[in-house]
């Protein structure tokens, strides 16, 4: 058989199951797979297939599973590092962003079920209609689906936390559905726990990176959406003041979901404020969303309490600026100051994010900023024009902070700019794990890089489970480590 | 030989610009029902939306892709509304103008296929060019014909008795008699308002924007070139169009040349909304409606006209305006757009306009009012086929019968 007689049978089966229309082969339509928000590529795929329903993608499983097809599923393709590569040019490329429904909101449990390729934008829409929200960080909601979020971000993201349960199609074939309520092997008609009845499987498929099954619906819990917002902006010259005020923030308060606290490094501000005198000073940026005038005041005037008695001091722009911000309400989405327009006008971007233990700020941040400056020196006698620095911080708890550095790039056509961009991105992730963090992400060319790190243990129990679900290794293949290749070479 | 992918070359810049995050296709919001209107009604791959185009330029320039028959059904299956635009929101920060240009990216996509391998674009598109070509008009229809509209009104031609006003009537009302109506009641209202237009009948160019948008650059250049120098030649000193593909076009695409247009240009729209501000017009109340206004790509996103019609609405007696959540600069295009009439025998376009139909439908308008020939007619059909209970009208049939 031709690879064209191959090509044309798979297309032919997955026909059957989706109809013709959701499938395609021809070189203009997988060509546009081949590229997602990074700079890693997208899916060199032979096939790709647009499925509607859980019960079509057990179906398209089933077929791949029989046949040893490799399947490579993508969401919303807004990955920063890329896609799983799979088997170029043999792949089945799942497209879920057709399953985009909101199944069910539960107004009285606070909950809401919907199908994984629904982008989160969309879903929270879906939930404000209802008077409630969905906590979705300060991300582009607009690109991401509810499933890659789970299956690649979700460390980061906190939406692990919420999450009740969640549908899987496993390489099989077969459908389970994690957590307790519809569906599961709990029998209660309403979502409420995920790790009630067994071990918390939902939890061994968030972060996955969709290598242990795909995702098709979830359930994920809410909150009364906050229509009252109230801001302040500070500045600081002094690090360690700041982060006086992150830990005596997180004391009193989780900052999420609906009061963030965001520190803006030196330099950042002048993106926004043409006035900025550029001084080395950081921006703190404390928000308070709730439900009533009187919670909110309170709240603000706590946290200027606390950052006045810490140094913080305001300007006329900053307090201007607080204004625009006490405006946007209804959740950190809404936020545009920080949306995807936004970064996307800077230039071409190197991506530098941190997850870092909040104690070890103060002795690791230096040497991010430190190891940036180098690259961007190199890149000044390369001749690639560093046009904006974003540096920020958040606390995504108690104890932790996330963050980025990033450098942006003007002429976006360089191939070799994006080259370098490309390695500057693989070499600061390796430099973190050399100082001892990792990314949340678990997407593209980041599983690979996190897995290096992985102790022999936990790469045996992950190799336990992968090949125990997946023992032919058609799903994501080469996604975190080569189970496919390993299997070949046995 | 000639120098491949000329156009493509040419907006190179806006290709790599993109991010590829993909909020062009897939952004939702209270204000945003959907984005790209092609994807809603296809099945929804991503080179039917703007990112995966992109990507599909940029494969073209890269030479990963071939062209091909089926990639030049995919270029041509864009109504160019530019929304994808819009909902990107990135802007350059040097220029201050939209980051990633989609509109001239697919028109540079749509210009190379025309001039490496024509015999892949359909027909009806090569059809449209060769009629420009011979009658100056993509209609396919003599020069004689653009006149017959006005046999029964007294509108001089402008050369021979040159006014401050030319009414610019565009080929689409000018060659479709059940729209000539259109241009009538426009000169009505105008003469009323004591406004004296002339006109250039038979000697009305073809202003190229469906040439241009379809991707015959040089063809809709040099028509432009010549257009600039008879209009001018008019000594008119505002051009009034009817159509707002004809008012984008003599608006924005005539300033990208050497040659400048001297008189300004309005989409009577504009002109409607300062005459009843003045009071040069006095609309009565003839009947009680509830519309909806749909702000056509042309004029709304590409102008940036969108106080003029709604001024307008209201102030007539008896009309209430209603919006819809997609509104002004969200719009959602009728499907017309971009050549999409002639592509498919119009179906597709068809179906948008059925979807862009269903948000009227859901408030409680009677009518839909547009201010663009092809939004028009897109809807007729699209109601018709639909057997909507919306009504679908010009904007000047609503003041024509608010002032006689």
């Amino acid at each position: 058989m031709t690879m064209c007689d191959e090509k044309n049978n798979i297309r032919n089966a997955l026909a059957d199951i989706v109809s013709h229309e959701y499938v395609a082969t021809d070189q203009t339509a997988v060509f546009a797979y081949s590229r997602d928000a990074s700079l890693f590529g997208g899916t060199d795929a032979a096939v790709v297939v647009r499925p509607g329903s859980t019960e079509e993608v057990s179906s398209i499983m089933k077929f791949a599973y029989r046949h040893d097809i490799p399947v490579v599923v993508r969401g919303g393709g807004s990955s920063i590092y890329g896609q799983p590569r799979g088997t170029p040019g043999a792949n089945v490329l799942l497209d879920m962003t057709r399953m985009n429904r909101v199944l069910d909101i539960d107004k009285q449990a606070m909950t809401v079920s919907a199908q994984a390729g629904i982008m989160m934008g969309k879903l929270q829409q879906a939930c404000n209609r209802a008077g409630l929200y969905i906590f979705v960080p300060a991300a582009p909601v607009h690109t991401v689906s509810l499933g890659g979020w789970l299956s690649g971000a979700a460390g980061g993201g906190g939406i692990w936390r919420e999450t009740i349960s969640i549908t899987v199609v496993l390489p099989d074939g077969t459908v389970v559905t994690t957590g307790g309520g519809p569906g599961t092997n709990i029998r209660q008609r309403h979502y409420f726990s995920r790790n009630i009845g067994g071990p918390d499987f939902a939890g061994m498929f968030i972060g996955d990176g969709g290598s242990f099954g795909v995702k098709t619906e979830a359930a994920v819990r809410l909150l009364g959406l906050p229509t009252v917002t109230r801001a302040c902006i500070l500045e600081f010259t002094d690090l360690e003041k700041v982060l006086e005020l992150v830990r005596r923030h997180g004391e009193r308060i989780n900052p999420h979901p609906f009061d963030p606290l965001l520190v803006f490094g030196p330099g950042t501000m002048e993106l926004f404020s043409s006035g900025s005198n550029g001084e080395e000073k950081f921006t703190v940026m404390g928000l308070m969303q709730g439900h009533t005038e009187r919670e909110m005041d309170a709240k603000k005037e706590i946290f200027n309490d606390i950052a006045e008695s810490l140094g913080g001091t305001h300007t006329p722009e900053l307090d201007a600026m607080t204004d625009i911000m006490a405006g946007g309400g209804e959740g950190e989405e809404k936020m545009e100051m920080f949306g995807l327009s936004f970064f996307n006008g800077l230039g071409l971007a190197a991506w530098l994010p941190f997850n870092i233990p909040r104690v070890s700020l103060p002795e690791i941040y230096p040497k991010l900023i430190a190891w940036r400056e180098k690259r961007l020196e190199e890149a000044a006698r390369r001749g690639f024009e560093c046009c904006a620095r974003f540096e920020f911080f958040t606390p995504s708890d108690q104890c932790s902070l996330s963050g980025e550095i990033d450098a942006f790039f003007k002429d976006m056509d360089s191939p070799e700019l994006r080259e370098f961009v490309r390695n500057m991105i693989v070499d600061y992730q390796k430099y973190t794990h050399e100082l001892g963090l990792q990314d949340v992400y678990n997407q593209g060319i980041m599983s690979s890089l996190n897995a290096a790190c992985w102790s022999p243990g936990f790469k045996s129990l992950y190799t336990t489970v992968k090949n125990s679900l997946d023992p032919r290794g058609i799903l994501n293949p080469g996604l975190w480590i080569e189970t496919r290749d390993d299997k070949k070479e046995q | 030989m000639a120098e491949k992918k000329k156009a493509l070359k040419q907006v190179s810049r806006s290709i790599y610009s993109c991010r590829t995050c993909g909020q062009c296709g897939s952004k939702v919001t209270d204000e945003v029902p959907y984005v790209c209107p092609v994807r809603e009604i296809t099945p929804g791959f991503d080179h039917f939306y703007a990112r995966g185009k992109i990507v599909i330029a940029r494969g073209l320039l890269e030479g990963l892709v071939e062209p091909s028959r089926e990639l030049a059904e995919v270029v041509y299956t864009c109504t160019l509304c530019g929304n994808c635009m819009t909902q990107c929101g990135a802007i350059d920060r040097d220029t201050g103008e939209p980051l990633v240009d989609t509109i001239g990216i697919v028109e540079a996509m749509r210009s190379d296929f025309l001039d490496e391998h024509p015999e892949w674009v359909d027909p009806e598109y090569r059809g449209l060019l060769s009629a420009t070509g011979q009658y100056d008009n993509p209609w396919g229809l003599p020069r004689s014909v653009k006149q017959k509209w006005a046999k029964k009104l007294n509108v001089p031609h402008a050369l021979e008795h040159p006014s401050e006003t030319l009414l610019f009537v565009g080929c689409t009302i000018a060659s479709n008699p059940a729209l000539y109506p259109r241009a009538v009641r426009a000169v009505e209202i105008l003469q009323k308002a004591g406004v004296a237009p002339a006109m250039l009948g038979k000697d009305e160019p073809c202003c190229g924007s469906v040439q241009k948008r379809i991707g015959a650059a040089g063809q809709a250049r040099e028509m432009m070139k010549k257009n600039i120098q008879l209009l001018n030649e008019t000594g008119c000193k505002t051009i009034i169009t009817l159509c707002a593909g004809c008012a984008n076009a003599l608006k924005n695409d005539y300033s990208l040349g050497a040659e400048k247009l001297q008189p300004e240009v309005l989409h009577i729209v504009e002109l409607l909304a300062r005459l009843l501000k003045y009071g040069k017009l006095q609309p009565a109340e003839k009947k009680t409606k509830k519309v909806v206004y749909h702000d056509p790509c042309h004029l709304g996103r590409h102008m940036g006209v969108y106080d003029a019609p709604r001024d307008v609405l209201n102030a007539l007696p008896g009309i209430e305006l209603i919006e819809r959540s997609a509104t002004r600069q969200n719009t959602i295009c009728c499907g017309a757009g971009g050549g999409m009439r002639l592509f498919a025998s119009g179906n597709l376009a068809q179906e948008m306009g059925q979807r862009a139909l269903e948000s009227t439908s859901q408030t409680e308008a009677e009518a839909l009012i547009s201010a663009c020939p092809f939004c028009e007619m897109n809807f007729e059909a699209a109601s018709k086929a639909s057997n909507s209970p919306i009504a679908v009208y010009d904007i000047i049939d609503l003041v024509h019968d608010a002032v006689f």
